[in-house]
């Protein structure tokens, strides 16, 4: 998919995605705790919206879901949109650039995010005046914090590619690829007397 | 777009961080509040049973330890409630002698919520209640439950309201040690959602391993304490000697990762409960004893202004 084109159908899903996935984590999800911290399924959204749907999506998406949490949570506006559009924007750049079709790919994306939405606030609190000590206890709600989410986000990369896949354009990259071992003279069925 | 939306993003920033909390973007916050706070129910009840299962196998696992550590709570408690009996029956008569009614957490008009949403971010400790102004609750009401205090009340919709809990970074909360009557002022270690930092304790007070940190109720125009006095806090773990003040880290009585019903204080800070409370409180703790006639002015006065 380019940068330039986004369909509406896809955006539709995605802006729908966004409200649900805001939703059932303060509903749900932050309040069972694992190793002492809560999944957080936000910054793994945005960055799978990314990786899937390109630089544009990725951005819109971080805004909109870091917008929400905000409203909904009464944080100061701007900081997540800020650190969400920005995750967005690199992961769907990473795609555009790269193009990464390795198994382990939404595991190390979806920590990348988390580890980004984690030292990005942080970061940003910081920068606003909250006077707190950069503590081995504040290391180590970071590190879990990226641990869990590492844990969950293959799952929710299968989830989220599910639901987003029907409205997804074809991508021409994928569609060169898959040719080349179906028709042509790369099959040995072809190359046979 | 990127530009655009980052441009975008620190506008909004700029903007919120630079008003009061009574400005427009503060005020979209609270309509948006209103809005979603009846999906947010309608979805925190569907989807209760998941929660519930997942939280059961955390309980589960702890179970044993929270056993033993229970056991040892409850043979210490028992031994502390002897000896406080006996300091109880001279506070009834000193409370008899000055006519002052004995006060409990009913005559703040507490109103019972339920948690139907949390933050997930170490940064901002909040929780979402299941009820708003419609009850009654207003901001900067206190937050208690069961085991302690929660938090108080940051924002307010008419049917639902957010909660910042002890351990958000924003939150100050004076209180003291035991039957100290020295006061420090209590907050969160950010990050660390399992310690407080009571801090600003006069080098010479003394606070010792297990003891209870209660809030102060510190009545002292214009800045009276938003919360009533004897509400616990926490539990001292251990002390720190390194400035002009002393500290002591605390650990919450409460179990911030499990919230389910709290109760909303919803009676105001300089209401007669509050006044006859700190007090009488004062006269327990002997704060009082050597006011003379001035203390009996300032409860007759705190009496007859209802």
């Amino acid at each position: 998919m380019s940068p330039q084109s986004t369909p509406a159908p896809l955006l539709a899903r995605i802006a729908l995605l966004s409200v649900v996935i805001v939703f059932v984590q303060i509903g749900v999800v932050s309040e069972v705790p694992v190793f002492g911290v809560n999944v957080d399924l936000s910054p793994l959204f945005v960055a799978f919206v990314g990786l899937l749907c390109g630089s544009v999506a990725g951005a819109l998406s971080g805004f909109t879901v870091g917008l929400l949490v905000d409203l909904a949570l009464a944080q100061t506006l701007g900081v997540t949109s800020f650190i969400f559009t920005l995750i967005g924007y690199w992961s769907g750049r990473l795609r555009e650039a790269r193009d990464p079709q390795a198994a382990l790919t939404p595991l190390l994306v979806g920590a990348g995010g988390a580890a980004a939405a984690l030292v990005g606030y942080s970061l940003m609190e910081f920068m606003l005046g909250v006077d707190a000590p950069v503590s081995w206890e504040l290391l180590r709600q970071i590190f879990f914090g990226v641990l869990v989410d590492a844990i969950v986000a293959v799952p929710v990369w299968v989830l989220i590619r599910r639901c987003l896949q029907g409205a997804m354009p074809e991508d021409p990259r994928r569609r060169r690829g898959r040719r080349a071992y179906t028709t042509g003279g790369l099959s040995p069925l072809s190359r046979a007397p | 777009m990127l530009a655009f939306l980052v441009v975008l993003s620190v506008l909004l920033l700029t903007a919120y961080f630079g008003e009061s909390s009574e400005g427009r973007l503060h005020g979209v916050q609270r309509d948006f509040l209103t809005i979603i706070s009846p999906i947010q129910e309608g979805a925190n009840k569907a989807l209760k049973p998941v929660r519930d299962l997942f939280s059961w196998f955390g309980d589960t696992l702890h179970a044993k330890s929270q056993l033993a550590q229970s056991k040892k709570e409850t043979e210490r408690l028992r031994q502390e409630l002897v000896s406080d009996q006996a300091e109880k029956r001279s506070y009834r008569q000193l409370l008899a002698l000055y006519h002052v009614d004995q006060l409990s957490i009913d005559d703040y008009h507490p109103v019972t919520a339920t948690v139907i949403g949390k933050s997930p971010n170490i940064w901002y400790a909040t929780v979402w209640i299941d009820k708003g102004e419609a009850e009654g609750i207003h901001v900067n009401d206190p937050v208690i439950n069961d085991e302690g205090l929660i938090g108080r009340v940051v924002q307010a919709a008419s049917d639902a309201a957010l909660v910042d809990l002890i351990t958000d970074s924003s939150m100050g909360v004076s209180a003291r040690v035991g039957t100290s009557t020295a006061t420090g002022l209590v907050q969160p270690k950010v990050g660390d959602p399992n310690d407080l930092l009571l801090q600003y304790l006069p080098s010479d007070s003394q606070a010792q391993d297990g003891e209870y940190v209660v809030t102060s109720g510190t009545v002292e125009p214009p800045y009276d304490s938003l919360y009533p006095p004897g509400i616990p806090i926490g539990q001292v773990t251990s002390t720190n000697e390194e400035s002009a003040y002393k500290s002591v880290n605390v650990r919450p009585t409460a179990d911030l990762h499990d919230l389910d019903i709290v109760q909303v204080l919803t009676a105001a800070a300089n209401s007669r409960a509050s006044r006859l409370q700190s007090l009488a409180a004062s006269f327990a703790t002997g704060q009082s004893q050597n006011q003379g006639a001035g203390s009996s002015e300032q409860l007759a006065s705190a009496q007859s202004n209802g």
